[in-house]
């Protein structure tokens, strides 16, 4: 016997469960299918487990400079990685009981197990306990995710060379660790695995660390991390590499070879789009693999919905989340285009927060921009709590006076950048940023005076540098 | 002369954005100071006299971004006379004021391109005040949208020129600053009272296209500022859109976002769809010129007593002249409908009147409208004196009039004092028309169609029409209404009297 939902929804990470958890509660029949665990890729390889680690690791590394804030502590600082391992897998155990009671809470279905697309409307399941069973639906929402990218040609042992999916799950440390990608994951990695004591080198294809960032944050990241000894090598990649035995040999542009006991893969991310049977409904995977959709997250079929990394618009789990919303809300009538910026959060030490627009992505469109700079250093939270590193950078289009983007790096940049992405969906204008009032002493107060600076105007900075320019002699 | 460029002040710099002029066109810069400023990324450059001169012409007003290389402005030696200076871009409707002596008119703004005229509804200052630029004195209406209006001057309000519900055109004085009244009025008696103004409308019905009620945005704030985001108002700016007109924006608060600024046409107000229920009805909000014909076709059925005549005529001479005179003329059999109707107003004052108050007020030619349908409703433009006009000019001027309204300039808009609507391109074979006050009659006129008429006893097919008159039994009562009709008849029945 078949059940019929009005929608089903193909995977239970951050964009399936909460569309799921959407429909039902706008009072559709729902189903959810997961061949894994509750929470996807966020919840058991990514965020979570990833945040969990480096809360740890920030630890060990404030406590290792204790002496600064006055305070000691009788020898050295040690931890124990089995521990760290337990507390994260118990946060990970709560979250997933939390997604299960907030689906059985709205009444939706949950299969277990791996869902096949067998012809309009229709499902196939493989059930993880064992046998199989097939749904049909009038709506069907693609949440499958992604994984990490392997490279072709190297071990795939996940031991020695592994992806992001086994290095949160660890069992131990490495010694010496070679990171290739600097982008958000090989970053945070560096971080987490520098701060309890691993030697790390980072290598990076593309001119900067965290390329698709502006520019100036991967730069100043790179600063931060020559001083605490992680070595990066940008422009620049991993020609060779051979293991042999417990040692991996890998050999760079330029002939530099660096020898470590484990490799970090952290170059990107595939949609998880094969296997899914999209060929009996009629979808075809664009480029990359990613499933094309348009801004109410349509695919060119109709009654199929794509959301989340698989559709690549934003390989970012809240974006998943807001994807769902949007897609079921367009299914159930209230049709909505997805316009929402959405900002970028990465949790190396210190913490970036970024939204809206880039100054490279600026001046690519030819946009005449000004741009306002606040070091965190001269705000005096920062001094207090001894986290004086980092900037927050506002653009702002000189014609219009819009704000266009907000960057920052610096400490609890991740939760300073939500103010800017809130004024910023309200597509202020720089003036209206500036005239906030924000609390003091905060890091969020860097935000309105880099604003004043974008209009030429800070009053906790020196004055605007003004060039004289003489004519008419 | 020497041209004022922008340097290249930074090594990656591309562009700047002036940000101030600190001289106007024709004042004396000494050597030194400083002429503009033009914001670039991360600094402001500040433009500076290298040598004493005037400046002569600004070519990039503030909020203009210019390339590296780009002409900002014109520096002409020390003490050279220099032009008046134009209006600088902006989005504010902005008057070119003719100041004279110590006497500054403020005119009537055109703010819209096809804005002929404007109505003052209220007066925010008095005679005697101190007022300074951008402060709001007064409440103008226009066909599309009521407006604040921001002095273009500071200064003395002498004389208020024209007064509450008075409608002049736009360029108009509106009102004089002066220090004295003596000057104000001195002044005034120079314009020799020929203020360009139109005859009030009747109070009571308002025409096919104004419309009294006020803009639906809920995007003007109490203070009458328009909510709307910095880019919004930019590309309004480009587009000739009116903020004001732009019906209820989509962002945040009602605020109006670009995206409302794209999908309203200029001039016109975007209607506000509300998604399709799950039985497919959907729900839009009326646009102004759908709301204003609802106002005024309903109040014209609740108050005028309408009684109709309906006629056929044979059509088979009208049908020939039409096609003899096209080919010199360019005419339509509509043309030649225009023409007869014209005679037979100008023949009977009483279809050229129309009622005011207790007063009926009879207009020496026939002011023809003619019903242009548009996008989202219908437009009546009008031709002025069609009485005086010949077979050779009038279908020039309809095409150029219909055209016109087509494109939403409606010529002569709410001056005429008939109307004809023709359905006869769809087929209709008879229809009756509502009166488009304050007129007091309106002719529909239906397809031109063979049909068998009955002569002397026997059946024959001929070409025929109908025509249907709607009067206002006020003052066009039934004989009058009969002969009429029965005039045009005559005359469409025996055309070669209209060449």
């Amino acid at each position: 016997m078949t059940d019929h939902y009005d929608i089903a929804v193909v995977g239970a990470g951050p964009g399936g469960y909460v569309a799921a958890l959407k429909a039902a509660q706008m009072g559709a029949r729902t189903a959810i299918i997961e061949k894994h665990h509750l929470g996807g890729t966020c919840l058991n390889y990514g965020c979570i487990p990833s945040k969990a680690l480096l809360a740890s690791a920030e630890l060990v590394h404030q406590m290792r400079h204790a002496g600064e804030w006055g305070v000691s502590i009788g020898g050295e600082v040690s931890f124990d990685w089995s521990q760290i391992q337990k507390r994260k897998d118990k946060v990970i155990r709560q979250l997933r009981g939390g997604v299960a009671s907030l689906l059985k809470a709205r009444k939706v279905t949950l299969y277990e197990g791996k869902a096949t697309l067998d012809g309009p409307g229709r499902i196939a399941i493989e059930l993880t306990k064992g046998g199989a069973a097939s749904v049909t639906a009038d709506n069907v929402i693609l949440a499958p995710g992604s994984a990490p990218a392997r490279i072709p040609g190297w071990p795939d042992d996940g031991r020695i060379v592994c992806t992001s999916d086994e290095s949160v799950h660890w069992p131990d440390l490495p010694k010496k660790l070679l990171i290739v990608g600097g982008g958000v994951i090989g970053c945070e990695f560096a971080c987490l695995t520098n701060a309890l004591g691993v030697q790390v080198t980072v290598v990076e294809m593309l001119p900067g660390l965290l390329p698709g960032l502006d520019q100036d944050l991967g730069e100043e990241l790179m600063t931060s991390f020559d001083k605490r000894g992680i070595a990066c090598h940008v422009g620049t990649k991993v020609e060779d590499l051979k293991v042999s035995g417990a040692t991996v040999t890998a050999v760079l542009t330029g002939g530099q070879k660096v020898e470590v006991d484990r490799v970090l893969v952290a170059t990107g991310r595939r949609p998880n789009t094969a296997g899914l049977g999209l060929e009996t409904v009629g979808i075809e995977p664009g480029r990359g693999g990613f499933i094309t959709v348009d801004q109410y997250m349509q695919t060119p079929v109709k009654g199929y919905y794509c959301i989340g990394d698989a559709n690549g618009q934003c390989l970012l789990a809240h974006a998943a989340s807001a994807h769902g919303v949007a897609a079921v809300q367009n299914i159930l009538g209230e049709r909505k285009a997805f316009t929402a910026p959405i900002p970028g959060a990465v949790y190396t030490f210190p913490e970036i927060g970024s939204v809206g627009l880039t100054e490279q992505q600026a001046r690519e469109q030819k946009l005449p921009i000004a741009i306002g700079r606040y070091p965190i250093a001269h705000l005096g939270k920062a001094m207090v709590t001894n986290h004086t590193e980092g900037f927050v950078k506002m653009i702002r289009h000189r014609e219009t006076g819009e704000l266009l983007g907000a960057h920052m790096l610096g400490h609890n940049a991740t939760e300073c950048i939500a103010a800017a992405g809130a004024l910023l969906h309200q597509k202020v204008s720089m003036h209206d940023v500036a005239e906030t009032v924000f609390a003091h002493p905060t890091i969020s107060e860097a935000i309105k005076e880099a604003a004043e600076d974008a209009l030429g105007a800070a009053l906790h900075l020196p004055p605007r540098k003004i060039i004289r320019h003489v004519v008419g002699v | 002369m020497a041209t004022i460029t922008l340097p290249q002040a930074v090594p990656d710099m591309l562009s700047g954005t002036v940000s101030r002029w600190l001289k106007q066109v024709g004042d004396a810069v000494r050597k030194g100071e400083a002429i503009a400023e033009v914001e670039i990324e991360q600094a402001f450059i500040r433009i500076e006299a290298g040598a004493d001169a005037t400046l002569a012409k600004i070519y990039a007003p503030v909020g203009t971004t210019v390339e590296v290389g780009g002409a900002l402005g014109e520096l002409a030696p020390s003490g050279q006379a220099v032009s008046q200076p134009a209006v600088s871009k902006g989005e504010k409707p902005a008057a070119v004021a003719e100041p004279s002596g110590n006497v500054v008119p403020i005119l009537m703004p055109q703010a819209g391109n096809s804005m002929e005229e404007g109505t003052i509804l209220e007066w925010k200052v008095a005679e005697g005040e101190t007022i300074t630029e951008g402060q709001i004195i007064c409440e103008i209406e226009t066909d599309k949208a009521t407006m604040e209006y921001e002095s273009p001057h500071g200064g003395r309000l002498a004389r208020i020129v024209v007064g509450k519900d008075e409608t002049v055109a736009v360029k108009a004085p509106i009102a004089l600053l002066a220090e004295s009244d003596a000057e104000a009025d001195a002044y005034l008696a120079t314009l020799g009272g020929e203020l360009p103004t139109i005859a009030p409308a009747p109070a009571s019905e308002p025409t096919a296209t104004t419309s009294r009620s006020r803009p639906v945005a809920s995007a003007v704030t109490a203070g009458g500022r328009v909510k709307a985001s910095p880019y919004a108002k930019k590309l309004a700016a480009e587009r000739g859109v009116e903020l004001a007109a732009v019906a209820g924006g989509s962002g945040p608060g009602g605020r109006i976002v670009a995206a409302d600024v794209v999908a309203a046409k200029a001039g016109g107000a975007p209607a506000a769809v509300s998604p399709a229920g799950a039985d497919g009805v959907v729900r839009r909000t009326m646009s102004k010129m759908r709301r204003a014909i609802a106002m005024n076709l309903q109040a014209s059925k609740q108050t005028i007593p309408h009684f109709y005549l309906r006629m056929t005529f044979k059509a088979d001479a009208l049908f020939n002249f039409y096609r003899k005179h096209k080919p010199a003329t360019g005419c339509t059999v509509n043309d030649v409908m225009v023409l007869a109707v014209a005679k037979a107003m100008a023949e009977m004052p009483v279809v050229r009147s129309q009622i005011d108050g207790s007063e009926i007020v009879e207009y020496p030619h026939a002011n023809i409208g003619i019903a242009v349908g548009v996008d989202d409703g219908l437009v009546v433009p009008v031709l002025m004196g069609a009485d005086q006009m010949s077979l050779a000019e009038l279908p020039a001027m309809t095409k150029r009039i219909v055209e016109d309204a087509r494109r939403g300039k409606v010529d002569n808009m709410g001056r005429g004092n008939f109307t004809i609507t023709n359905l006869g391109m769809f087929g209709v074979e008879e229809f009756a028309a509502i009166i488009n006050p304050p007129e007091a009659a309106i002719l529909a006129v239906s397809a031109l169609r063979e049909d068998v008429i009955v002569e002397d006893g026997t059946m024959k097919p001929a070409r025929v029409m109908t025509l249907t008159l709607s009067t206002d039994h006020r003052i066009i009562d039934g004989v009058v209404g009969a002969q009429f009709l029965a005039r045009l008849k005559e005359l469409l029945e025996a055309p070669e009297q209209l060449a």
